[in-house]
């Protein structure tokens, strides 16, 4: 079989998507910095901190996710993007929804609904691009098992999402509020975003690493045991039963250690002998999956949960897994985006740079350094309600995503 | 010196930017064939869904554009057989230290 194809994304979609996403993170170390005196008490659920994480979540994490999709779906899938046009059309309407709704939480969150309708439309539209892409497609793997679920975590998280707005809006509650904010985060943080860098691990590690001949069977276990997890989890909520969340937790933690287990068999078989300092941060992240699923069964098992170590683990959860996945992985998709835009037509013709030469990794190893310190210290800070410790580590957050920033847009000068 | 050496020779100036190893030497090309001025190359990736997808090909195309004889470069990519580690020269192996 001979394949002429192309695959390559106008690299617009992706850019616009990550500068966006730089600037929310940014933005929202800032907003956490300000609200460190109530944090540090282990308030979580004020409008200013609210608006904080969702500008995280969404501003930084989802928006880096959907750029990246949009360059990494083409070539993982070998079927290229539905409509690009619609891409930027999604990617507008997603950015005003985005800092509409984050306005809304901080300032007056009754009025969320409207913004959150707004921010539906442009996740809608990212799903239907995706649901046409993936249509395409024309031999489906597990990649496409686990992207294809964790989009369907996507469409139920922002209903969910949107119920909560409703709730607010209205005053009164359509179904158990604490049941859906809890269901909500669980298919956000556990059902989107792990799927989803599960399923692109499976190419990414592989390629990065230049991993060949190794077996596959494990994926399949590692979806059937992570996914019985989150169902029964997602159950225990409505049935509000301790020991089905303890099975829950203990099934994703399997699952996930099962990933774990994976990707190291994988790695076992790669060519590439010294992996680049990025992508072991990004390996680093899956460590701390690992411990967190772990810790997270494990506290399910005492009589009384309580909610401040909960609150704890979901912050490591997405801090140490999914943005530090996202970094990792986005100091490797940056000169890629770029290489591609400035020197793919001069290869062959003159010498053009690697990748690695793209980025100066001194300072990845360094910025990398610094948020795994920062976030040790905010889990010392939550722990010990410490509000000096606590000013100290989100400072360390704030120097840390105002030189990620700098140094992925120095890339941009190469 | 004889055309499909010369095509080799340009290839090895085609370098996977990921590894900064070229596509010679990775062992990426199946097969050189040149008729009527035209040069058909039959090559691979290290993975099907590797990005550098359009970048390597069209390298190797513009590579081989300067070659006296050639007029025309055509391309295929096949993942059959899927590339495999072994296909690669020593040179490729210590650069990737795999051999010290």
């Amino acid at each position: 079989m001979t394949a002429n194809h192309t695959y390559e994304t106008n690299i617009r979609i992706p850019f616009s998507f990550i500068i966006f996403g730089l600037l929310a993170f940014f933005l929202s170390q800032i907003l956490l910095f300000l609200s460190t005196r109530q944090l540090s008490t282990g308030e979580m659920r004020l409008p200013v901190v609210l608006s904080a994480v969702h500008l995280l979540v969404i501003g930084f994490a989802l928006m880096t996710a959907m750029g990246a999709m949009y360059q990494l779906v083409p070539v993982v899938f070998l079927t290229p993007i539905w409509n690009e046009s619609f891409a930027f059309i999604q990617m507008v309407v997603t950015s005003l929804g985005i800092l509409s709704f984050s306005i809304s939480l901080a300032f007056n969150i009754q009025m969320a609904i409207f913004s959150g309708l707004l921010l539906t439309c442009g996740i809608v539209m990212f799903l239907w691009q995706m649901f046409m892409t993936l249509k395409k497609q024309k031999k489906r793997t597990v990649i496409t098992l686990f992207v294809g679920t964790a989009l369907i975590c996507l469409l139920l998280t922002i209903g969910l999402g949107l119920t909560l707005a409703y709730h607010f809006w209205s005053g009164r509650q359509l179904i158990d509020h604490d049941l859906i904010f809890k269901a909500h985060i669980l298919l956000g943080f556990s059902g989107w975003f792990t799927l989803l860098i599960f399923g692109f691990s499976y190419k990414m590690v592989p390629m990065f690493s230049l991993a060949h001949h190794f077996s596959m069977n494990t994926a399949r276990y590692v979806y059937i045991f992570y996914i019985s997890g989150l169902v029964l989890t997602f159950i225990s909520f409505i049935t509000a039963n301790d020991r089905l969340l303890s099975a829950g937790l203990q099934l994703m933690a399997v699952g996930y250690g099962l990933f774990a287990y994976h990707m190291f068999a994988i790695l076992k078989k790669r060519m590439k002998k010294k992996l680049d300092k990025p992508f072991l941060f990004a390996l680093l992240a899956i460590v701390f999956g690992v411990i967190l699923h772990i810790a997270a069964a494990g506290f399910s098992f005492e009589s009384e949960i309580h909610s401040r170590i909960f609150s704890i683990i979901i912050y490591c959860y997405l801090f140490g897994w999914i943005v530090l996945s996202i970094i990792g992985y986005l100091y490797k998709i940056v000169p890629f985006l770029w290489w591609t835009h400035r020197y793919s037509k001069k290869i062959g013709k003159e010498a053009v740079p690697t990748l690695k030469q793209m980025i100066n990794e001194k300072w990845i190893v360094m910025e990398c350094c610094l948020f795994v310190a920062s976030l040790i210290g905010m889990i010392a800070a939550l722990a010990s309600s410490s509000t000096g410790l606590f000013y100290l580590a989100q400072g360390g957050m704030v120097l840390f995503s105002g030189l990620f920033a700098c140094t992925i847009g120095s890339v941009l000068l190469k | 010196m004889e055309i499909k050496a010369k095509i080799l020779e340009k290839l090895q100036n085609v370098l996977d930017p990921e590894l900064g190893i070229n596509v010679v030497d990775l062992g990426l090309i199946y097969k050189i064939e040149v008729k009527d001025g035209t040069a058909f190359i039959l090559m691979t990736l290290t993975t099907p869904g590797c990005p550098l997808h359009d970048s390597i090909a069209g390298g190797v195309k513009r590579a081989l554009r300067d070659i006296e004889g050639i007029q025309d470069v055509n391309v295929q990519i096949t993942w059959n057989p899927p590339w495999s580690p072994d296909r690669m020269s020593e040179k490729a192996l210590r650069q990737l230290g795999f051999l010290s």
